[in-house]
């Protein structure tokens, strides 16, 4: 039998069945699939993301929930799936920021990010004793390469850009709304608007600050990009990526 | 004390070295041959602290030939010098560095182009025209600035070589006596008399 | 003896209109004995960055290496050439990763770097001790066993604004004099202008004593 520490014999759950599917993955996407629903939708001038936020009793202090995270000053992620798999990539995402500003004094671009915690996931598919993480995550970031830059990431550890994506128990509704939507000249705070609406669309329960995370990318303007990337007042790296605030919140959804 | 020379002549390296096995202040052998051959057309002079020197120089040959069989091909000079290079390179940072200087030698026969390369224990490396190990290059350095022509044939080469030779006999106090000379060219490696 | 003495070896950099130069001595000696005088201490890394290496020559050559190494590896991940900003701070995390045991080189960084947002090419300059402490200057930096001598004679000859081909002349000058008061570095020299549109590199000849 293995050892303690799995041995060479341990085989990854992650086994091919005959037909060619790994069967856990497709389990792990049913999680995504009982999880709620996140959106992403990126404009001209930004992308917003947004989820859904429920708690199983309201006797529970919702204030502690946090589904979209800021993971470095420019890219925040949101994902639809278990909480706790999503706390440990977080961890891991953040780190691997800092890793990577500490080598090159900047802070990854989005893709590069979103390439690291791909990668990760796509390990916990291959690796003994490990299951896949029960989680798909929207990934929104701006860098002076590429721009601002939307990607979803699939427990399989494939990752899309995408214009405006959903996932979750919602996602196929949630789509076809956002197809129907979407534009290619459509401003950030359209989308923002646009993004509620489409939560709104089979929304259990009532909408609230409370109830809704936003996170929203915005593009510096050139006058700010020409700056440089510093804040010369605090010597910190200008955020483009941030969450609104309850009160914020609170005003998008009384419009 | 060891000594050992290299010129870059027309198409061919010459390469020489002494043939003492010292320890200590006593000669333990007068018949050593300091120079590998690692392949068909690389040669490979080295000294330094007596046991490192032929431990390293195994080592390297045995390398140089695993690659020959592995790939059916030989390492081109230039790849064998900066693999040979990485070696000692690597080994001066760890816990018992070899002490090993060397003077590689060969032909390129892709490119029809000699190369000598000066290689010492820290694992520096040039591409020079002419080249020493040892007490000699303080004489042989100066002559060859002179008289070295990258252009000679193998006698004007091995004339310098003469030079060069004799000049450590007269004027170093530990001059070595005997020295083995080898040359490369596109024919291959070949053993020359001074 | 100073490890950092044993090679010889010098190099400078300067900062000119809308163009850098860097230019080092070809000098490779084993203490006072010269081994070669073709010994290249300065490395392109981009299309307009260069890298200066002087010091301990094994360490010469380990680092162009493992720099080459690296800047390949950014350049495909991150599919875009790399700033030398980005790369200045690359050089800094490398040689401070050896914080206990440092590689002998005490590098020097020339490019242009481009704003993401204008487009426009702004001339950078920047030089690190064996560890990696950054010293970004506006004018010059100098490093090698001749680096007293290279910040009195740049003192006194550099002036802002220079357009590049004289900027090639005071980069030249203050090398080769400086040099010739060097016993460990000289032999000749090499010169790069990094321009908006082109590299300029050039090979002198110096006083061979």
């Amino acid at each position: 039998m293995a050892s303690a520490d799995g041995g060479a014999y341990s085989f990854s759950l992650t086994t091919f069945s005959p037909s060619g599917k790994l069967v856990q993955i497709e389990h792990a996407l049913a999680a995504v699939s009982a999880g709620t629903t996140s959106l992403g939708i990126k404009a001209t001038n930004g992308i917003v993301i947004a989820t859904e936020k429920k708690s199983s009793s309201i006797l529970i202090d919702d204030s502690m929930l946090e589904k979209v995270a800021v993971i470095c000053p420019n890219i925040g992620i949101v994902y639809s799936g278990m909480g706790p798999d999503f706390r440990i990539l977080v961890a891991k995402a953040r780190k691997s920021a800092q890793a990577y500003w500490k080598i090159y004094g900047e802070y990854p671009p989005t893709l590069v990010l979103t390439q690291e915690v791909a990668t990760l996931m796509q390990e916990a598919t291959q690796s003994g004793g490990v299951r896949p993480y029960g989680v798909s995550l929207l990934v929104a970031g701006w860098d002076a390469t590429r721009g601002p830059m939307l990607y979803q990431v699939d427990p399989s550890g494939s990752f899309w850009a995408w214009k405006a994506s959903a996932i979750g128990k919602n996602m196929v509704n949630a789509k076809t709304f956002l197809e129907k939507r979407y534009n290619d000249d459509i401003g950030l705070e359209d989308a923002i608007h646009t993004a509620l609406l489409t939560l709104k669309e089979g929304f259990e329960g009532q909408m609230t600050e409370k109830t809704i995370e936003i996170g929203v990318v915005s593009v510096p303007t050139p006058a700010e990009g020409e700056t440089g990337k510093v804040d010369t007042a605090t010597a910190r790296p200008k955020p483009t990526f941030r969450k609104l605030t309850e009160e914020e919140v609170r005003d998008y959804l009384a419009l | 004390m060891e000594c050992s020379f290299a010129l870059v002549g027309k198409d061919y390296v010459l390469v020489a070295a002494d043939t003492t096995a010292a320890r200590s202040i006593v000669k333990m052998k007068v018949d050593e041959d300091k120079i590998k051959t690692l392949s068909p057309h690389l040669l490979m002079a080295y000294s330094g602290e007596p046991g490192d020197t032929v431990q390293f120089a195994e080592y390297i040959e045995r390398n140089i030939r695993l690659y020959h069989i592995r790939n059916f091909h030989p390492l081109r000079p230039q790849s064998a010098a900066a693999w040979v290079r990485r070696s000692l390179a690597q080994s001066l940072r760890s816990r018992s560095p070899y002490t090993v200087n060397l003077l590689l030698g060969g032909y390129d026969v892709a490119s029809d182009a000699p190369h000598l390369y000066w290689i010492d224990y820290l694992g520096t490396q040039a591409a020079v025209p002419f080249a020493s190990h040892g007490y000699g290059s303080y004489f042989a350095l100066s002559l060859l600035d002179r008289y070295h022509n990258p252009d000679g044939t193998l006698e004007e080469g091995l004339a310098t070589l003469r030079r060069v030779i004799d000049e450590t006999a007269k004027r170093l106090v530990v001059a070595p006596g005997n020295y083995k000379v080898k040359v490369v060219d596109k024919n291959g490696v070949r053993e020359v008399a001074l | 003896m100073s490890i950092m003495e044993y090679n010889g070896g010098s190099v400078i950099a300067m900062v000119g209109k809308d163009c850098v130069a860097i230019a080092s001595d070809l000098r490779l000696g084993n203490q006072a004995l010269t081994v070669a005088t073709n010994f290249e201490k300065i490395f392109p890394v981009t299309d307009r960055i260069y890298i200066g290496l002087p010091g301990l020559a094994t360490d010469v050559t380990t680092l162009r290496e493992r720099f080459r190494y690296r800047v390949n590896m950014y350049t495909i991940k991150e599919s875009r050439t790399i700033e030398p900003s980005t790369f200045a701070h690359l050089v800094s995390s490398t040689l401070y990763e050896r914080r206990f045991g440092p590689y002998f080189i005490e590098p020097i960084i020339a490019g242009l770097e481009r704003n993401p947002a204008t487009g426009e090419l702004s001339p950078y300059i920047a030089g690190a001790d064996l560890i990696g402490c950054l010293n970004f200057a506006k004018d010059f930096v100098v490093a090698g066993t001749a680096s007293d001598k290279l910040f009195g004679v740049a003192e006194g000859l550099w002036e802002p604004g220079l357009e590049p081909e004289d900027l090639f002349e005071t980069i030249s000058q203050t090398l080769l004099n400086a040099v010739d008061r060097d016993a460990y570095s000289g032999w000749g020299a090499i010169v790069h202008v990094i321009t908006k549109d082109k590299v300029i590199s050039r090979t002198l000849k110096g006083r061979m004593d």
